[in-house]
Order: C-alpha cells, then structure tokens, then sequence
C-alpha cells in the first residue's frame, strides 16, 4: 500500500538513480543471487521465470545462484544432499516430461487455438464451456456406469421384448427392460459368491446420485468462485483507458478478423466520443413515461406467451399421459404419438426467442448490453418455465397415476426430450447458418454472412444439461447419451462455424459472459435440479413393482432402514450418532446457516472498507506528487 | 497441413516446451534436444543463413523483415513493436536466443507479471519507459488503422491518460498501467 507514493518520489528523483545503480550495480546482483538461492525449489523457478531478462541473463543467473547453493551444501559437508538434489531435478524433469504428454492428449487444444484465432475469444467461449459440460456428463457417465450399471449386469434379468428400430426415437419398447431406466434395477442386495461380499443395490443408487450431486454442487460453486473473484473489479472506471490498451484480442491471427475488430473498436470510440457529446441530455416526462411503458409492454408480452407455452406444454402432457395409460401398442401411430409432446416442446423453445429479439428491437435500449441481457433473462424465464411444468406434471401427476412403474416412464420422457433437443439443435445449426449464409450470398445480398450466435446457443446447452441432470436419477445412463450428443454438436458446430459465419461484430466483454455462463447453469438450473430431486426422493412415493426402492414409502426410507441395521453394530455407532444429530437435525442446519450469513455479512464490509481505502489513497498520491513537485520548484528557484 | 495451421500447432507445442525451458534454461544440449521445433521455424525463416548445428552458439541474427512475415505475426498491427521489444540491439533483428524469449513471453504459460512487463515495453514507442501521450496516439492510429480525425484522437488520449494517470504527471508510469489492467480480467486471456 505504501509502495505508490514511493513510486512517485522514484519517479520525481530519478536523476539521481543511474548514480546509485552504478555504485550499487555489482551488489543488486549478489543480493539477488543470495536471495534466490534461500528460497526452496519451486518458490526459485517462479521468481526466476518472473524476471524481465533475457533467456541469456535468466541462465546466468541461474547458474550462479547453483553454484552459491553447492557451496553452501559443501560448507555444511554433506555428499548426499548433492545427491538429494540431483535426484530431485531428474524426479522434476521426470514429472514435466510426464505432463507435457498429458498436455499432448488434450483434446481439442488444436482446434480451440484456431477457433480463437479466426472468430475471437468470445466465440471461443461457447465451444469451451461446452468442452466443459463435455467432461461434466463424461464423469457422470463414468460414475453412475461403475456403480450402479456394471453390478446390475450381475443380476440382470432376461429382456422378453423384441427391438425394431424405432425403439432409439422413442426409448420405449425394448429399451424398457434395459439398464437404461430406474425399473431394471434390482432392489436386491447383489453377491455373486455364496457368504460372500454383497453389494447393497438400493444405498449404492441413492448414495452414488447423492454423492454426485454433491461433488457437481462443489464444482460449480468453486467454478463460480474463480470466476467472480477474477472479474469482480471490472468496474466502469477507466472504461476508455481499458478500451484502448486491454481490449485488442492479439490471438487473432486472421486478416478479416483483424480487420473486423479494428473497424468494431473504431465504431466502439465513435459511439463512446458521441455520447459524451450527448451526456447532458435529460428525457422529458413524456418521453420517460412513453420508454417505461414500452418496457412493461414488452415485459408482459413476454411473460404471456411464456405462460402460454406453458399452459400449452401442461395440457399436451395430460393427453400424453391418456395415452401411455392404454398400453402399450407397438404401430407406428402411437410411437409417432409419443413424439408430439418432445417436438412441440422443442419448438417453443426454438420459435419463441424470435419473438423475444423482435420484442427487444421495438423497445430501445440505453446500451446494447442491456438488451442482450434483457433477451438472455427472457429466454431463461422461458426455458425455464417449461422445464419447471414439465417436473410438476411429472411428480405430481406421473407419480399418482395408477401406471405400473412411473419412474421408468418419467425416464423415457426425457429421454425423448434430449433427444429431440439434439436433432432440433443439429437443424437449428442448418437452417440458421448454413441456408442463412446461402440466402444472404445468393439472394438477399446486403444480408451478408450470419454470425454465431452465441447467447442462444449457450441457453440450449444449458438446457440440454438441464434436462440431463434431472434424468439421472431415473435413468442413470442418461449422461452418456447426451456425452454422444455434445461431442457430435461440437463438430457439427465447429465445421457449420468455420464454413457459414463471419467473426462477431459486436464485442462481447468475455470474462463476464463466462461468469454468467457458469451463474445461470448454477442458478436456475442446478438449484432447480436439487429441488426436484429432493421432492423425489424425499416425499414421492416409488412404484411398487419396478426399481431398487419398490416397496418402500420413499427412496429416503432405504437409507432409514440401513441406519436401523447400523444401530445393532458397536463398531459403526459413530454413523448412527452423526446421521441423527446432524444430517436428519434441523437445529444444526440452522446454526450453520447462521454462521454462514455472519461471514458473508463480515467479508462483505471488508470489501466496502477495501473500496474507500481505495478512494483515500488515490487523493493521497495525487497530493503527495503536487506537494513534491511545489517543493522541488522552491528549493530549485532558492538555489 | 496450411501454414496457419501449422503455426497453431508450433504454438501449442512451443508453449508447453516454453515451459521447459523457462524451468532448466541451461545448456545448449537442452536447447537442441526439446526446442528443435522452434529452431526448426526460426531456420525456415532463412535457411541459408542459420545453421542447423548451434553448439558452437553462432552470432546469427535475422532482421525483422523476415520474422514479422510469420503467420502468428503477420496480422497483428504491433508486430513490428513485438519483435523489437524482445531484440536486444534495439533495430528489430533478433537472434535465436531473442527469438525463444518472445515466444516464452507470449505463449500461455508465461505469469502474468512479465506479460504486463512486455505489453508495457510494446505500447511505449518512444522507449522512454512511460506511455506518454504521443505513444497512446501512435497506439490508437494502429488499432483502428487512422480512420479517426486528429481531434478525435487528441480527445481519446486525454480521456485515457485523465483516467489511468495516477499521479498527475501527464503521462503513464508502469505503475499506472498495472493498476489499469489489474481491472481488465480479460488480459491475460487477450494477451495469447
């Protein structure tokens, strides 16, 4: 904190400096080396690689600090730290020549280089966090394949129903009596060798989606973390400072590109240099009151026809679900029946955005931010909504009918929406680009190229996800269909990006979009997915034919009963003691959310206190450097 | 493979090998054994002139002419100040041991100190170690290739040096600029 006014009477004596280094010159270095050398290993090879020297003073420097290490080791007489050491550096080579391989298998690394280098990192910014959720449903897959999938094979019963082809639309049919939904499973506790090791079918699936939930809940807040406290001071204060010197993008190497993004900065300054122009003018009482109503003109339509979608969806399910109670029929009319709720629901979300945007470009913004973010809500109220009817229609009304495994049903439903969902994506991918890129090339000419459109692709794959999260307690495979999915859409997003669009012309400020990226797959989403799962396993009651759990009066009850058991062993009374008072207590719940609310209360005043000892700094420099120079003019006009 | 691609290959590899050998820059037995990519690129630039063999540590420089022809360089409206922030006599022509300290700087890996480091020595043109008010109009003509008026240019630039200058002495210390993209989380991430 100290260190700015020093700067400034650096700066104000720097006269005098060459003067010092010169009789001080040889000493810095020794100092440095000494330095160096005192440090441990890894602390030594960030400081060195932090210098601003060249490859050629960094080596000498380097091997004078070694030399001053070995004598120090010969002084203490020891041979075998020398060896200790010369270990060491053949174990650090060791590890780096490991980890460059590993860097070798990443994938994709190649591609994602040149797709920043053509479009931009905003761009870049899609197909990374789409690699994300790639490697997201990649562990669930591999989670939920090795311990509930793999024992159940084991115990698997013999599948009676014949496969046609359809089956991989609709899910239904032969698939029913896979391993791909809730009813297979046995409820059985699994071993192979009489007397043996068992493996408890119904704790490995409620703790196996439990503990998975947990882990994705950790990964998403600390995901989250990184990424709020990285961009938390991206404030407007030295927004055109920041424009000129932070915002060239120098990984594009392409030459349209570059030409793009400097016509876009030179749009951005000519806009910014307007507005200050226009700063001073106040809308009158007319205008305010005309732009407010259009705002909540446009908010209600798009509240409306949300809520109309979702009475849309509601009532389209109910028919769904007349029609799985008679049975089961194998002609095509009914399998194409089955497909009517998945194609409706996929074209709301597909057409109703259109109407959004077109809604935002009545309504004029104040800036262009605001309507992309205005946009990016609606679409995620939407979104939203129809999953959230969906899950009420599913636990409230699947659950209490009278079918024989409900579960299984609620599985092949949204199986059939991701399904869906992936060929509506690929089409969307179709006609939004590449016939869009021919019509504005061939026919309609000052359409011109489109361009990728990044917020609404990034709201589908939050959804996808979505969907795939709330699936995986009744089909536990769920994420390695929708792992296939995203890996084709990448390539087919990659090669429909490098063929049809043109690089943004809007820049978009990348760091915040990740946030939010990261934000709304957490908010709405994840939380929503907890909800739902929580409402399953806590309060509906599992069908009584089908499943790990049937018979029980809720999938909790197996954890219950396995507590019970616990209570007659001495060794495992610690388990009972935890589970009693903390897990199933409620008093314990409320003092850690207590304690949490202080802390957050605490951090949040010492940021507010960091700010204006800010503040108070910065009009401290300012008049120590004035108060310097006064001094320096009136000891140089006395002299 | 075509040359643009080539180049993104070379500079996922080179980042990771920077790595290397920013941790053991020591001998030239090193150099040889894990950066043959990177000479192999800085040979093809003029394979007459620079030899394949460099234990006997030969004088060679290329000029500048030749390294900001490189496909990862070639767009960029900085490349001639890139190539003589890192070339030690100053006039742009860089030797190979130049050439592997540019691309340790740029590649991926290099901590964010020492980009800020060189982003600083690049934005200053005049090498007088502070981005005075000439260097950020220099700066702004090269981003939006002079299609901008003088007035607005003169007006960009007191905006710029009004918001970042910290101590009042008209003119940006390295301080200052670190303090200003202490604000951009977006730097490092533009920065290659």
């Amino acid at each position: 904190m100290l260190l700015y006014p020093l700067l400034v009477v650096y700066k104000n004596y720097c006269i005098l400096i060459p003067i010092f280094c010169f009789l001080h010159g040889f000493d810095a270095e020794e100092d440095l080396v000494g330095s160096l050398a005192s440090m441990s290993t890894n602390e030594r090879i960030k400081a060195i690689q932090k210098m601003p020297e060249t490859m050629r003073k960094k080596r000498e420097i380097r091997n004078k600090v070694l030399k001053e290490i070995t004598k120090k080791s010969r002084h203490r007489g020891a041979q075998c730290t020398q060896c200790l050491q010369g270990a060491a550096v053949s174990f650090r080579r060791f590890g780096n020549t490991l980890s460059e391989y590993f860097h070798q298998l990443r994938l994709w690394h190649k591609t994602l280089k040149i797709i920043g280098a053509e479009f931009g990192t905003s761009v870049l910014s899609y197909f990374v966090f789409l690699k994300w959720l790639l490697n997201l449903n990649i562990f669930s897959f591999l989670i939920n394949f090795g311990f509930i999938t793999i024992p159940q094979f084991l115990a698997a019963e013999p599948n009676n129903l014949s496969f046609t082809g359809l089956e991989v639309f609709t899910g239904a049919g032969y698939f029913q009596q896979t391993v791909l939904y809730y009813g297979f499973y046995t409820n059985a506790t699994i071993s192979k060798v009489e007397n043996g090791p068992s493996y408890n079918m119904q704790l490995a699936y409620i703790f196996t989606v439990g503990i998975y939930f947990v882990i994705c809940f950790l990964i998403l807040l600390f995901s989250m973390a990184k990424f709020f406290s990285r961009n938390i001071n991206s404030q407007t204060f030295s927004v055109n400072a920041s424009k000129l010197l932070c915002t060239w993008d120098f990984n594009i190497t392409n030459e349209k590109a570059v030409k793009l993004q400097q016509k876009n900065l030179h749009t951005q300054i000519k806009e910014s240099l307007t507005e200050v122009n226009k700063e001073v003018r106040n809308f009158s009482v007319m205008e305010r009151v005309a732009r407010i109503a259009t705002h909540l003109l446009a908010w209600l339509a798009s509240l409306g026809t949300a809520v109309a979608a979702c009475a849309a969806v509601y009532f389209l399910s109910i028919n769904n679900l007349k029609l799985f109670m008679k049975g089961y029929r194998n002609d095509l009319e009914s399998q194409a029946a089955m497909l009517v709720l998945p194609v409706i629901v996929s074209l709301l979300n597909t057409l109703i955005p259109f109407f959004f945007s077109w809604l935002g470009h009545l309504e004029k913004f104040q800036t262009p931010g605001q309507h992309i973010y205005v946009t990016i809500t609606r679409n995620t109220i939407l979104k939203m909504s129809i999953v959230g009817i969906l899950c009420y229609y599913w636990l409230n009304i699947v659950a209490t009918s009278e079918s024989q495994c409900w579960e299984t049903l609620v599985g092949q439903d949204i199986y059939r929406l991701v399904l869906v969902d992936f060929i509506f994506c690929l089409l969307g991918s179709f006609f939004g680009e590449f016939l869009r890129r021919i019509i504005g090339t061939t026919v309609c000419m000052n359409l011109g190229l489109p361009e990728f459109d990044i917020g609404r692709n990034v709201l589908d794959l939050i959804y996808a996800q979505t969907l795939t999260w709330i699936g995986i307690l009744f089909s536990p495979l769920l994420p390695g269909i929708q792992m296939i999915a995203f890996f084709i859409v990448f390539f087919v997003k990659k090669v429909s990006l490098m063929r049809n669009c043109q690089p943004p012309r809007k820049v978009w400020r990348t760091a915040q979009m990740m946030t939010s990226f990261i934000f709304l797959l957490f908010c709405p989403s994840f939380l929503g997915v907890l909800s739902v799962t929580g409402v399953t396993v806590w309060r509906l009651k599992p069908s009584e034919e089908c499943g790990p759990f049937r018979g029980l009066s809720s999938m909790y009850a197996a954890v219950d009963e396995w507590i019970q058991i616990l209570q007659s062993y001495t060794a495992s009374k610690w388990v009972v003691w935890i589970y009693h008072n903390l897990i199933s207590s409620e008093l314990f719940f409320f003092i850690l959310s207590t304690i949490l609310l202080v802390v957050t209360y605490l951090y949040w005043q010492i940021i507010q206190g960091r700010k204006t000892m800010t503040e108070l700094l910065r009009k401290q420099i300012n008049n120590v450097s004035l108060a310097f120079i006064c001094i320096f003019c009136i000891i140089w006009l006395l002299c | 493979m075509p040359s643009e691609q080539a180049g993104f290959f070379v500079k996922r590899k080179i980042s990771h090998k920077i790595q290397l050998y920013n941790v053991y820059s020591s001998t030239y037995s090193l150099l040889r054994d894990q950066n043959t990519l990177l000479h192999g690129r800085y040979h093809e630039m003029a394979p007459n002139v620079v030899p394949m063999d460099y234990t006997k540590d030969p004088d060679v420089k290329l000029p500048m002419q030749l390294i900001i022809n490189m496909p990862e360089l070639k767009e960029n409206p900085f490349k001639e100040r890139i190539v003589e922030s890192f070339s030690e006599d100053g006039e742009g022509s860089l030797s190979f041991n130049d050439f592997v300290d540019m691309f340790s700087v740029l590649s991926e890996m290099a901590p964010r100190e020492l980009k800020a480091i060189y982003a600083f020595k690049i934005y200053d043109f005049n090498t007088d170690n502070f981005i005075c008010k000439a260097d950020l109009e220099k700066t702004l003509n090269k981003l939006t290739r002079e299609e901008l008026t003088a007035e607005e240019i003169t007006l960009v630039c007191e905006k710029v040096i009004e918001e970042a200058d910290m101590d009042g002495d008209g003119k940006l210390g390295f301080a200052d600029f670190e303090n200003m993209i202490s604000k951009a989380p977006d730097f490092l991430r533009y920065y290659f």
